[in-house]
This record gives C-alpha cells, structure tokens and sequence, in this order.
C-alpha cells in the first residue's frame, strides 16, 4: 500500500498516493482543471501551462502549472481562484490565437469562456503541446518524433524529416493529437470562435466552473469520460 | 612540481614564491583579457618581449600577463613598477619608447597616461583614476597580480589559503556557519541566500552531491563572470572546493559558455595545474578531503543559464528548463542534491574564510551583503568591470565611475539586470543598488549587467531589443513564454511602426502579466519586465507612438519623417545627387523629399551643407 497524502483543492480535501500530481489528484476527485498537454500514462511536461493552479502557503501564493506539481502532504491548491482563471483564459487566448480551427481547442476555450481573442489569428496546425512526441517515445518506445529548434523556431519533426525505420506505423501520434479531432463545421467568426461552441460558452457563464462535458474531455480521457462507462480507462 | 603533502607545504611554497616575485627589479604586468587582445594587447606582448631582448632586459624584468583589470575602454593596460604608473591604449609602436625611458631610464612617458575628461592634468597611477578610486576592488582588484595560467602566481598571493584553513581547522557544518553568516547571496541573479542552499543540499539525502559553477553569462552587455574566470580562476577553483567540503560533495562541473574561449581554455590549464599540485583529486593537502571538477561547454542557448535547462544539458539532454517545484539541492543534476552557484559566488567564498564572515557582512546594505561587479557599458564615457559595495547609488556609478554620458549629450536610463531586467530612469538613480531596492523599482539585480542610454535611445525599441533577444533565446517549451513573448513582440513592433493602438496598450499590459505568472521557467517570468519598466517609467514615449504616431527619440523608423527647411536650402542638389532611393526631386523652385519613397537613411542630412534637413 502506496503511503497516501492529503492535499486541499478548492477546499476539498483529497487524499492521494504519494507522487500523484496535483491534476490528477483533483480529475480523481472530480474538480475540473483545464489542460491540454497532459496525458494519462506518459511523463508531464508543464508545457502548455493550461492546467496552473496556485499554491497557497500562508500569505504566498505561487502558480504553478498541477500537471508537474507532485502533491505533498499539507499543500494547500486554489485550481479556480480570480488570479488563476484570468492566467488561464489569457493562456487559452494564445491558444485559441494560433490555431482557432482545432475542435480540441475551441472546446478549452468554451470551457474556460474564452470566445474572441484579441490577437490577430495565425491558423497554425501544431501548437507544440508535446503529446505525439511523448506517447512515441513512452508509451511506443519508437522515438521516432522529437522536438527541433528553439523559440518560435521550435517544430515537431521526423529524424532528418524523414520517417525513421523505429516507426512502426501505429498511428498513435494522430490518435493524441489535439489537431485531429474532427475541427468544427460551423464558420468562421471574424476574430473569434465558431457558433457552434456558443452553446457550451453560455452554459460555462451560467454555471460557473460545472463541468459542461466537453468534447475534448472525451478526446483527453477526461476523468469524468471514464467514470461514466464512455470510455476505457487509460 | 609534486603533490603538495600538507598545508605547511603549501605555506612554504607561498613564502619562496613571494620572494622570487619580490626579487624582480622591474615587473611589468600587461593586461591581456578577451578585451585585452580585441584591443590588440597580443601585438603588444610580442613587441614587449622583441624590445626587452634588444635591451637585453629579460632578466632584469618580470613580465606579467594578466586577466582584464576592469578598464576595459582603456585596453590593453601596461603597469610598470617601479615607478608604478599606468599606461593607457598601449599600441605595439608605444613599446620601445617605454622600454627606454621607463624600463631603462626610469622615466615617465606622459602622453600614454590617462587624461581626465575636465582638465589636462594626466593620472599616473592606476589607484588615482577616478574610474578605479572610487570602487571596492576585492573580487576583480586581484585580477592585475595574478597571470591566470600560473597557479604559483595565485599561491603566492595567498591564494588556497582559505582551503588549507577550512581542511586543517574548520568542520563543513562551520564553513557553512559562516557563509551564512556573511550574508552572501547568489551573484547570478536569484539573490538566494548561499549558506541557507549549501545546508539545504547537504542535507539532502542521495547517493552523491554534486556542485556546479554557472559560467554560462549571457546576458548582453555583461561579461563580470568572464572577467573573473579567465583573470582568476584559481579563485573560482578555491571556491568550488571549499563549498564541496563544506557540502560533502567529491565531484564538480565548470559549466562555462563555449563563445568564451579564453576562460574555457584558462580554466582547463587552472583545474590541470591545481591537479598538479593535488589540490584536486584524492586527499588534498593529506587531508580526507577528495574532489575533482570537469569543465562542460554550453552550446550557445542563454536559456541554459537557468539551473534545471543547465543540468539537463550537462546530462546530454536538450537543454530545456523544468519545473522547480522540486528544488535542484534535492533533485538537480542525475537527480542526485546538487549546488549551483554563479562565477563571482564562488569567488567570494575564499575571502569571506579568510577575512571572517563578520568582514563581508560589515560591507553592503542591511539585506545586501558585501561588494558586487557590475559590467558598466553603453553611453558612457567609461565603460569597463565595477566592483563598488552593495548600497552605491547608481549615480555614483554611472556618473562618478562611468564618468557621466558621452558626446554632452543626457543620459536618460538605465538598463539593470540584462534581458530579464528593467529600465531605470534619471529620476530613480539615487536608488541604492541592492536586490531589494532594485526589484522593487521594478528592475532586477540580474547578473550585473548594466546598460546606460542617453536621449538618443526610444525606450519602446530598447523593449523591442530586449523581448526579440528573449524571443530568440527562448527554449520554446511552454505557451506563455513562447507565444506570449511572440505576441508581445508583435504589439510593441505595431506600436514601432504606427499601427498602435490604446487597445493594444491595455493587451500588453495584461499579457505581461499572464506572462510572468504563467511561464515555466525564470526566463520567462521575467520577460515581460523591459515592457513593464519601460511602460511604468516611460509610458508618455508609448503613447506618444500610439496616439501621435511619433517616436520622441527619432528611432523608429517608421514614425520618423525627414523635412527640408526651404529658408536655410541652397539649392546645391548634394542631397538628390546623394539619396539612393530617388526619394528627392527638385518641385519647381523648391527641393522635396516624397515620404512614401524615402527610406529614412538619412544620408541626405549628413550630406546637406546648409543643415537644411531635419528628423522629425
């Protein structure tokens, strides 16, 4: 039996297994934190920096993204305070800026009620989140996607952009994908989101921080997802 | 030379060596620094040696090359003792005749002293110059004695004394009694309290200890850490030891930038003569005390400045940063406790052994222990290494050291703490210079870093230059950091070039902020602070780019329009004849410049011989 802690998230207190992060202690319980790059099974990067929460000790408060932050016994987590839902909406915006077509995305910024963004779009097809070249290289152990360049240079690549014979072909890079859920249907909004997803948006601004089971809760392996039966677990 | 047994060997080896230094009748010490040998001090050293063969003087004269003395704008610097005096730009041709006069015949050669700027009396000494008498030269001071790739010049003075004090009669847990007691903070920029790490990491559970010295600087416009390393490594050596001692480690890691090719390569013959003389390896000075240290050259990313993006490099990973919720002293290098401290941390330790903790607390403000070197560049009349005490106001070193701006222009800010830190206006130079006060002007102390700019400088392209560089240097990893400096970039160049708007004044501002709490690393939470001094201090200069599409300072090209006075034209034609975009043509009676095809150059001014054109 794995030593357990006891962490407090939103008021709630939560036990866990040593060594769990602070994300998937609160999707166990059931308290939604955002995120994009995280992913059941593989190492957490803390890349997008979607799911910060922050840490309260005494009168600090430190943000930090939950998905790398290992719970410890005593800690204290606010995953929805002012602070934090102002730094993920603006995070999500950038998001949303660079690649306003992915279904995965318009869905993460219904859920955090982002609908314009006030940056000029850039229709990009890879936001760097880093799942394809974690699950290649954990879960497959092919290695056969890694990341090159450095800033804004940075690019998901190929070994000398070439298909490397380590890759066996599994498709699971595709698979987590957050570019590859099928993108919405509905039209383009002038400096916004599809009407589709407005819906989701005016449910998220009646209530609150509920879970609106979000599409890319479904395609993410959402907590919630699994405990309904609707998907596998991971 | 053989393995040095004990520390009474080294002692005695210290008084023989100072007494064959003293036994020199003259000694000339050259400086020969990375700013040294840009100025041409090689050519100089081989002139030297050619003259004093002529002369038949080479057993007569000690000659010394050092590391930079700090006075960089004067290089290369010749001191020759006796009559101790200082030459100034010292050129290969300068040399016979101060071999004949001051070698020979013991006389002055007075026009390559340095001349004050306000009279024409001329400085002989080094310690009368107004640039180095009003500095507290402990760290960098020593760099003039001491040639770097000679152990026996370190030992001689004094150096690894403090490591025979601590191995003969101090236990770690007092080395780090001490060091906490001195007040020491971290020199790279965090400011954390150095014995409260080194306890932190010795008490650490794991299999070993590491240490490291961060020599990956690279902040532009700084070179403090340089000027340390390749003038006085042995310093940084002794350091190293002493904190390995202290935190019970046996193996350490020089990890310095490989665009520093002159400190790679002293700091490698420091760590093979130190071997030498078993002051690394097993049991040095017969002590139980054993420790090596290995240099690992950075690739060239600033990013690897930051300790976690710096130890995954070390381990031959990409070098990204990662989380710190779990600090480096428990889990760093190969997850095992690890120290780093920055170059001039390291250097501070040896003096704070030998002159007591209470000697270093005594100097410095009530937080900010001890002296600090700052690299003094940009636009003022000298620019070069300045060690002052914690607590100088900025004023006394940019205006009484630096020697105030050049060319009668106004100096109007300052720029501390390289790419991560902010700009500080005239107005704010009584600031003491401490990790507090600066942090709380909304600068940072930084790595010591300190650009000063004069009217002719636009704050908005200076945060321009500052978030491009951050741009470029960015790992990429997480969002707020990389889009985010991307975005912020993106408004600050609308603003640049006329398309701004108030808006976008109110973006910047809350992206600024999510930037700073969201990024992932120091690199990123501290990149929005150029944006963010320069809009808190100089926020008339944005808007005046924004509402009135003008850039005050005349920088940005966009905003600049450039008019001809047809009072004060003569007609002469130089500027047609001279513009290479055909933007100016003769109207009738009257010469004009078409705005939509001029690419504001400016040649046409600099050609005009009545001054009839002007930037507006």
């Amino acid at each position: 039996m794995a030593n357990m802690v006891t962490i407090t998230v939103d008021g709630a207190t939560i036990r866990v297994p040593e060594g769990t992060s602070v994300l998937d202690a609160a999707l166990e319980a059931g308290i939604c934190i955002p995120n994009l790059c995280h992913m059941p099974g593989v190492e957490p990067i803390g890349a997008c920096r979607v799911c910060i929460v922050e840490v309260v000790q005494g009168n600090r408060r430190k943000m930090t993204a939950s998905c790398t932050l290992e719970a410890r016994e005593g800690m204290v987590v606010e995953a929805h305070s002012e602070a934090v839902l102002r730094a993920r909406r603006n995070i999500v915006e950038l998001l949303l800026a660079e690649a306003p077509n992915s279904r995965a995305i318009q869905d993460l910024a219904a859920r955090v009620g982002v609908t314009k963004s006030r940056y000029p779009m850039r229709n990009k097809d890879c936001v760097l989140c880093g799942r394809c070249v974690r699950v290649c290289d954990e879960v497959w152990q092919s290695r056969s996607l890694g990341f090159v360049g450095r800033g804004k240079d940075r690019r998901v690549a190929l070994p000398f952009d070439e298909r490397p014979e380590t890759c066996k072909r599994c498709n699971a890079c595709i698979d987590v994908c957050p570019m590859t859920i099928t993108p919405c249907p509905g039209p383009m909004k002038e400096g916004g989101i599809c009407g589709l997803c407005e819906s989701q948006v005016t449910m998220v601004e009646n209530i609150g921080d509920t879970c609106v089971w979000c599409e890319l809760g479904r395609g993410f392996q959402c907590a919630r997802w699994q405990l309904r039966g609707l998907l596998a677990p991971a | 030379m053989p393995r040095l047994p004990n520390a009474a060997a080294l002692a005695s080896l210290r008084k023989e060596l100072k007494e064959d230094d003293q036994a020199w009748p003259i000694r000339v010490t050259l400086s020969s620094g990375t700013c040294g040998q840009a100025s041409g001090s090689i050519a100089v050293l081989r002139a030297l040696e050619e003259s004093l063969q002529e002369e038949g003087l080479t057993d007569k004269v000690h000659l010394r090359v050092t590391g930079c003395h700090g006075f960089c704008q004067q290089e290369p610097l010749m001191i020759v003792e006796p009559p101790d005096v200082l030459y100034c730009s010292v050129k290969p041709e300068d040399v016979p005749e101060i071999v004949t006069e001051t070698l020979v015949k013991a006389n002055v050669v007075e026009r390559l002293l340095f001349a004050g700027p306000a009279s024409d009396r001329r400085t002989r000494r080094e310690a009368d110059l107004p640039f180095f008498s009003k500095q507290d030269r402990d760290l960098i001071g020593q760099n003039r004695f001491i040639d770097p790739c000679d152990i026996r010049d370190y030992i001689a003075h004094g150096g690894y004394s403090a490591l025979a004090e601590v191995l003969t009669s101090v236990s770690p847990e007092e080395v780090i009694e001490q060091v906490k007691a001195s007040g020491l903070r971290g020199r790279g920029g965090g400011g954390y309290p150095t014995g409260k790490k080194w306890e932190q990491c010795r008490a650490a559970p794991g299999d070993a200890h590491y240490v490291i010295c961060n020599a990956d600087e690279g902040d532009p416009g700084a070179y403090m850490d340089r000027g340390l390393l390749e003038g006085n490594p042995h310093l940084i050596l002794e350091g190293m030891m002493i904190g390995a001692y202290a935190i019970g480690s046996r193996q350490g890691y020089v990890y310095v930038r490989n665009e520093y090719p002159l400190a790679v390569s002293h700091i490698h013959t420091a760590i093979d003569q130190a071997r030498e003389f078993g002051l690394l390896g097993e049991a040095i000075l017969g002590s139980e005390f054993s420790f090596d240290v290995r240099v690992a050259r950075g690739g060239g990313a600033f990013v690897c400045g930051e300790s976690t993006a710096l130890m995954a490099s070390l381990e031959g990973h990409v070098g990204e940063p990662r989380p710190k919720d779990v600090h480096t002293v428990e889990r760093g290098y190969r997850d095992q406790p690890t120290n780093l401290n920055n170059v001039e941390t390291w250097a501070n330790v040896p003096r704070i052994i030998l002159n007591g903790p209470d000697w270093f607390a005594g100097k410095g403000t009530d937080k900010s222990k001890g002296t600090k070197i700052f690299a003094l560049t940009g636009h003022v009349k000298n620019t070069g290494l300045v060690e002052v005490e914690m607590g100088t106001t900025l004023q006394e070193i940019i205006f009484d050291i630096g020697g105030g701006p050049q060319n009668g222009k106004q100096i109007k800010a300052v720029q501390t703490g390289g790419p991560s830190g902010g700009c500080l206006p005239v107005s704010r130079f009584s600031l003491p210079v401490d990790f507090e006060a600066l942090a709380e002007a909304g600068s940072m102390m930084g790595s010591g870093g300190m650009v000063v700019m004069d009217d002719s400088a636009c704050m908005v392209d200076v945060a321009r230059y500052f978030l491009k560089f951050l741009q470029d240097e960015s790992c990429g990893k997480c969002v707020p950091c990389r889009i985010g400096i991307d975005r912020m970039l993106e408004i600050l160049t609308d603003f640049a070039e006329g398309r701004g708007t108030p808006e976008q004044l109110d973006l910047l501002e809350d992206l600024a902020w999510t930037v700073t709490v969201g990024s992932l690393c120091a690199l990123g939470k501290t990149a929005a602070n150029p944006v963010l001094s320069t809009l808190r201090y100089f926020r008339d200069e944005y808007e005046a780019h924004i509402n009135e599409k003008r850039c005050p300072a005349g920088v940005c090209r966009a905003l600049v329009h450039y008019r001809i006075d047809p009072d004060l034209c003569v007609q002469c034609g130089e500027c047609i004849e001279a513009c290479p975009h055909d933007a100016i043509s003769e109207d009738g009676d009257q010469i004009e410049i078409e705005d939509s095809l001029c690419h504001k150059c400016g040649i046409c001014q600099e050609m005009c011989p009545s001054e009839a054109i002007s930037k507006a």
